[in-house]
């Protein structure tokens, strides 16, 4: 399967839930493949247990999350070199500076709070899809794959 | 005049070669008759003519002679018939004779030449050199720790064998008198209580005046002299005086005095001088020695002195008493017999640098019978010399110090290290409150709006209502949990002082709220306010003070808000809004209350909360004055601007 898709790394059912309904409402109609932990996300992008998928266009990231921390995550991915040049945006609900310097320094290409108000959620999921995969013009390697 | 010669016996070629000899001659016969005596003898002799004394006693002629050695001498010879020789001093003649006496059957012929140069010259070496054995005496006297008056009488007695001195006076001065005092006297018998003060205008000015000795050979007729009539009636004749000290600084007066017609000669005053030089030495040495003695003695210091070998030469009487044991006993014994206990060493190890390394050296050290002591050893006259204190109590009250120190500094470590498990429990406490509480909010929220969105039509309007109520309550949780972190946050927030421009900062926090909530508000800045603070906290308060402001003035009809400082240096910020009560003051500034309904004004209840704690992180105090109806005043205090940093 070739076919581009969005990977979401969230453990929380609401949230996925809320985040699929965001993206339906604003018509962004990509795939969207869902990993609920960090171990399991671990294992899809670097041990290539992806029933044949390519890597993911844009991977969507919480931080916390189980087994592996959405940190821990992303600095593997930025240390891969399969997925060092993934765009890849932190959707978390927390917004402590710490973690914010963290994920940047990692090498994180947006941090995204979520807020608490569906109505402005939406309107953050629609921001961040209209820009990563409509505006933004992705690295070379990813967009011959 | 008998025409006859001079003696029968003595042939005229033998009277002739006797007559031109060079020494007296005499002969007497076995009863003591002078049978021939030659010109020369007679000279000498003060004799009258041959015809007044041939046959005439020998010892009525020479009455002087009488118990004389010339009379045992010339007996001896008679008798024992045993020629003799010797020297004697003849009081007929004032002079000293060297005598020969040769017996013969009938009498005794006697030789005889006047020897007083010789005698005199070998007696005046004689003297010399016992003057200088005895200077080198008395020296050697005056350096070994002696009371000073036996020193007087030694020298007294010194002047009395060495310089023949029939009286002498040793006086010393006395400055605030101006009087000499007798301090030691030979020869006066009863009169020496008479001599027990010399004024100043004596033989003492004279011999200042003099610039240091002088002499006369007759006191008597001497009127530098005082109480010339005692000298007169001991007899007394030639007088050296001499000055111990200076002429510019006196200390005493050295006076010898002799009988007969002898003067003092020039060894005789070099002698005096010396001695009285080697006395005021003495005299010097002592005065310190004493002044030393009596500091020593004063101080509450203990004090110990000793030589290269550390035997102690001195102890002060404090120093025994530590030891429990007299002076005596302590001098002469080694310094370190007192110091064999553990810790001792040290000690010995500081007199041995005082020694070795020629400079102080300091010790402390606790004694067997658990006192502290401080030593100071100084390098002193050949030797160390050591000041001891009891520094016990000091040393007590350091060491409790230093206990309560570190007790106090592990009570710090314990809490700090309490206060920062606390704070990384807090931490991690506001990340599960930002993060795991939001989650369940947003699903609050969002599948609210998705079951209006998606079922509204089977809604009616009562449940649409509640479930923007849920909406509703779920987002004011979520400013909530936001305000609870802000607050969280300032608890944590790093301090880094700076200077802070107040004015400007309220000006800028107004500018925000006119553009995120527009009205017609008249704010009032005082120029130039400023203090010592962290800038982002400062704002976080200033921002909380005037948003409430803003937001209590908004049903005012003329809202003002003014920022400043009072007179007594306190900042404030008022406002002529809705105001509060003043009997639920104390209330303000606790997290979640809230003094006005949700309704009336909204608000989360933690901004003052907010606000009181960065005023007391900065170390300032806050407090409220307000009026219903009237508006609200808040007044805080803030650490004064550094004027070196700005």
């Amino acid at each position: 399967m070739k076919k581009p898709y969005i990977l979401l790394i969230e453990d929380n059912d609401d949230d996925i839930e809320l985040t699929r309904r965001a993206f339906a409402k604003n018509h962004i109609v990509n795939d969207i493949v869902v990993l609920r932990d960090g171990a399991e996300a671990c294992e899809f992008l670097f041990e290539e247990k992806r029933e044949g998928r390519s890597l993911p266009q844009f991977i969507l990231l919480d931080l916390k999350l189980p087994k592996v921390s959405g940190l821990e995550l992303l600095e593997r991915i930025r240390k891969d070199e399969r997925t060092a040049l993934i765009p890849t945006v932190i959707l978390t609900s927390s917004k402590q500076e710490e973690d914010r310097l963290a994920g940047y320094k990692l090498g994180v290409n947006s941090y995204v709070r979520k807020p608490v108000d569906f109505n402005e959620f939406v309107e953050a999921v629609r921001q961040v899809g209209l820009y990563w995969l409509v505006l933004n013009e992705p690295p070379p390697s990813i967009g011959e794959e | 005049m008998s025409q006859s010669s001079p003696l029968p016996a003595f042939q005229p070629d033998l009277a002739n070669v006797l007559e031109r000899i060079t020494d007296g001659f005499f002969a007497l016969d076995a009863q003591w008759n002078i049978v021939y005596m030659n010109a020369e003898a007679r000279r000498m002799l003060h004799a009258p003519p041959v015809s007044e004394i041939l046959g005439k006693q020998w010892l009525e002629t020479f009455p002087m002679a009488r118990g004389t050695a010339f009379e045992r001498e010339y007996a001896r010879a008679m008798r024992d018939q045993v020629p003799v020789s010797f020297v004697e001093w003849s009081r007929t003649s004032n002079c000293w004779f060297e005598v020969k006496a040769y017996p013969s059957p009938d009498g005794i012929s006697v030789y005889f030449r006047d020897v007083t140069t010789r005698v005199e010259a070998e007696r005046e070496l004689e003297r010399r050199s016992s003057q200088q054995e005895a200077l080198i005496e008395l020296s050697r006297a005056a350096l070994t720790e002696r009371p000073i008056e036996q020193l007087f009488d030694e020298v007294v007695e010194m002047l009395v064998v060495y310089l023949g001195a029939a009286a002498v006076e040793l006086y010393t001065y006395d400055e605030r008198t101006r009087m000499f005092r007798l301090r030691s006297s030979d020869g006066w018998g009863e009169k020496a209580d008479a001599r027990a003060v010399l004024p100043y205008a004596s033989q003492a000015a004279a011999a200042i005046a003099a610039g240091g000795t002088i002499q006369t050979v007759d006191v008597r007729l001497d009127e530098r002299f005082v109480d010339r009539g005692l000298f007169a009636e001991l007899g007394l004749r030639a007088a050296a005086c001499t000055l111990i000290g200076t002429p510019e600084v006196p200390q005493g007066l050295l006076a010898a005095y002799l009988t007969g017609d002898r003067a003092f000669g020039t060894a005789d005053l070099h002698f005096l001088e010396a001695v009285a030089a080697t006395l005021g030495e003495a005299m010097r040495a002592a005065q310190s020695s004493r002044q030393t003695r009596e500091i020593l003695e004063s101080i509450t210091d203990a004090f110990v002195a000793c030589d290269r070998d550390l035997r102690v030469t001195y102890v002060n009487e404090r120093m025994a008493a530590f030891y429990g044991r007299k002076r005596e006993e302590i001098v002469g014994t080694n310094v370190r017999e007192y110091l064999g206990y553990p810790g001792g060493e040290h000690v010995v190890a500081a007199f041995r640098s005082a020694l070795d390394d020629d400079r102080p050296a300091t010790f402390e050290t606790q004694t067997p019978n658990r006192r502290w002591y401080e030593g100071r050893v100084y390098p002193w006259m050949n030797g160390v010399a050591c000041y001891i204190r009891d520094v016990t109590r000091r040393k007590l009250d350091d060491l409790r110090i230093r206990e309560l120190n570190t007790e106090l500094e592990r009570r710090v470590r314990e809490r700090t290290l309490q206060l920062e498990a606390a704070n990384k429990e807090l931490e991690s406490f506001a990340y599960s409150v930002s993060h795991d509480l939001r989650a369940p909010l947003r699903a609050i929220d969002g599948f609210s709006q998705v079951l209006e969105e998606d079922f509204g039509d089977q809604l009616n309007e009562t449940a649409r209502g509640y479930l923007g109520r849920i909406r509703a309550a779920a987002r004011r949780m979520a400013e909530l949990i936001d305000a609870l972190l802000q607050l969280a946050r300032i608890a944590r927030h790093s301090m880094s002082f700076q200077d802070v421009d107040l004015s400007a900062l309220a000006a800028s926090v107004c500018e925000d709220l006119r553009e995120s909530d527009p009205r017609d508000v008249i704010v009032e800045i005082e120029p130039g306010l400023r203090a010592s603070g962290e800038p982002a906290l400062l704002r976080a308060a200033l921002q909380n003070l005037i948003g409430n402001a803003w937001k209590f003035t908004r049903k005012t009809p003329a809202p003002l808000i003014r920022v400043g400082r009072t007179s007594e240096g306190e900042f404030f910020v008022s406002d002529n809004g809705a105001g509060f009560d003043m009997a639920y003051a104390g209330k303000l500034f606790g997290a979640f209350q809230r003094l006005h309904s949700a309704d009336e004004f909204e608000g989360t209840g933690i901004g003052l909360a907010t606000v009181a704690r960065i005023i007391h992180r900065h170390g300032g105090i806050i407090r409220a004055e307000g009026e219903v109806g009237k508006g609200a005043t808040f007044y805080f205090t803030l650490p004064e601007e550094t004027r070196a940093a700005s």
